[in-house]
């Protein structure tokens, strides 16, 4: 209501959503300056992972940011976890329980019920520059005679021309991308896995997966990837994160479904 | 020659980090994840701008430049690794004069030679050669 007085009251940031038998590290230590200690609120069957923060101080520090994602991702690995996306913040301990648990008890515990034993990860391929630069070059002679056309001309002359060539060569690069990562779809699909891809983040992104898998079957998803990563050797550099939240996997229902 | 199926020898290429990096973190906290109606506005710092940094990459006329650069500077780096013309040169000269079994190479030798003006135990002839050339060109 109308408390919108005292200043020096605490608002709760919220991290997500896990069942309400989770035990919190005593060390765990949240977001914000001081960071305060990570504590659940509790509603039945289910739990919000909080901490306390001073509301005038901004969020969003890369330290804020690391620790959102470590939290999350640290009880990802042990329990089912809903993450909320960064920046969640309720007034107060009884707002979280009541607006937040209570109102969407249903949903949660459903949504928890399908991460049992599950988690995220991510596959995140980069080309090298030069082996996909002479892949392209080789497979499209006509770029490459385009380069030779410029060679050693000053680069205002021929501005037009390295500009249309980069076109080009930029959306070869998209293609390779397009079809590399039907690939490790294609390599992934092969496990019981939930996929969904991710938008490109660089411009030299070969693939950028985001996968659901069972913790317990890592060991397959990993030996998978690594064969694609084998393969692509010196062409592709591959990472694979996890295991995460299923940031990628949570959807927000409206209207308390 | 790129797209070779090489050995999967297993293991070894695959990068398996412990944690993610800043840019893995915001590639997934800013826009994944359950969205509430935030009851109490916080305001967030520099959030702005990291999103905007880790959004979908547009191409423009300067990624294209860039890329056009790359595959310039390819060129160079390229030449350098393959094995450079002189180291190539020397090699032709090695085989023409220990043996006249490797008459191709040897030809192929003196057609270098020649391009480049290049110098070794056939030194005279060479030279005849090379000046010879070079006043026919001079008086063509």
């Amino acid at each position: 209501m109308a408390d919108v007085a005292e200043k020096t009251e605490t608002v709760v940031y919220v991290y997500g959503i896990v069942p309400a038998d989770v035990e919190i590290d005593s060390e765990a230590r949240g977001v914000g300056d001081p960071p305060a200690k990570v504590t659940t609120v509790r509603s039945g069957d289910i739990a919000a992972l909080v901490s306390e923060i001073d509301p005038d101080r901004p969020l969003g520090t890369p330290e804020d940011l690391a620790t959102h994602a470590r939290l999350l991702d640290g009880a990802a690995s042990e329990v089912p976890v809903l993450p909320l996306r960064f920046g969640a913040v309720v007034s107060n301990v009884d707002a979280v329980s009541e607006e937040l648990l209570e109102a969407n008890r249903e949903g949660f515990l459903e949504a928890l019920q399908q991460l049992e034993g599950k988690a995220e990860y991510i596959v995140k391929g980069r080309y090298v520059e030069k082996a996909i630069l002479n892949e392209i070059l080789e497979e499209n002679p006509a770029l490459a005679e385009l380069r030779e056309s410029i060679k050693g001309k000053s680069e205002d002359a021929t501005r037009n021309e390295r500009i249309a060539l980069g076109e080009k060569i930029g959306q070869a690069i998209a293609a390779k991308r397009e079809a590399d990562s039907r690939r490790m779809a294609e390599a992934l699909a092969s496990l019981d896995v939930q996929l969904s891809p991710r938008d490109v983040t660089e411009e030299q992104q070969a693939v950028h997966l985001a996968c659901l898998a069972e913790t317990e079957r890592q060991d397959e998803l990993e030996s998978v990837v690594d064969e694609l990563a084998a393969e692509w050797e010196g062409r592709v550099e591959i990472r694979l994160l996890g295991p995460l939240a299923a940031y990628d996997f949570v959807v927000t229902e409206q209207a308390g479904a | 020659m790129t797209t070779a199926v090489q050995p999967a020898g297993g293991g070894g290429q695959l990068d398996r980090p412990s944690s993610s990096s800043l840019a893995d973190v915001i590639d997934t906290i800013l826009d994944k994840g359950l969205v509430i109606d935030a009851y109490v506005r916080v305001s967030l710092v520099g959030i702005e701008l990291l999103t905007i940094d880790a959004r979908v990459v547009v191409a423009s006329v300067d990624t294209y430049l860039r890329f056009a650069e790359a595959v310039n500077r390819l060129d160079i780096a390229d030449s350098d690794e393959k094995q450079g013309l002189p180291e190539l040169l020397d090699d032709m000269n090695e085989g023409g004069a220990k043996s006249k079994t490797k008459g191709a190479l040897e030809a192929a030798g003196e057609k270098l030679r020649d391009a480049f003006g290049g110098d070794d135990e056939e030194e005279e002839e060479e030279k005849a050669s090379s000046s010879r050339s070079r006043s026919r060109r001079g008086r063509g």
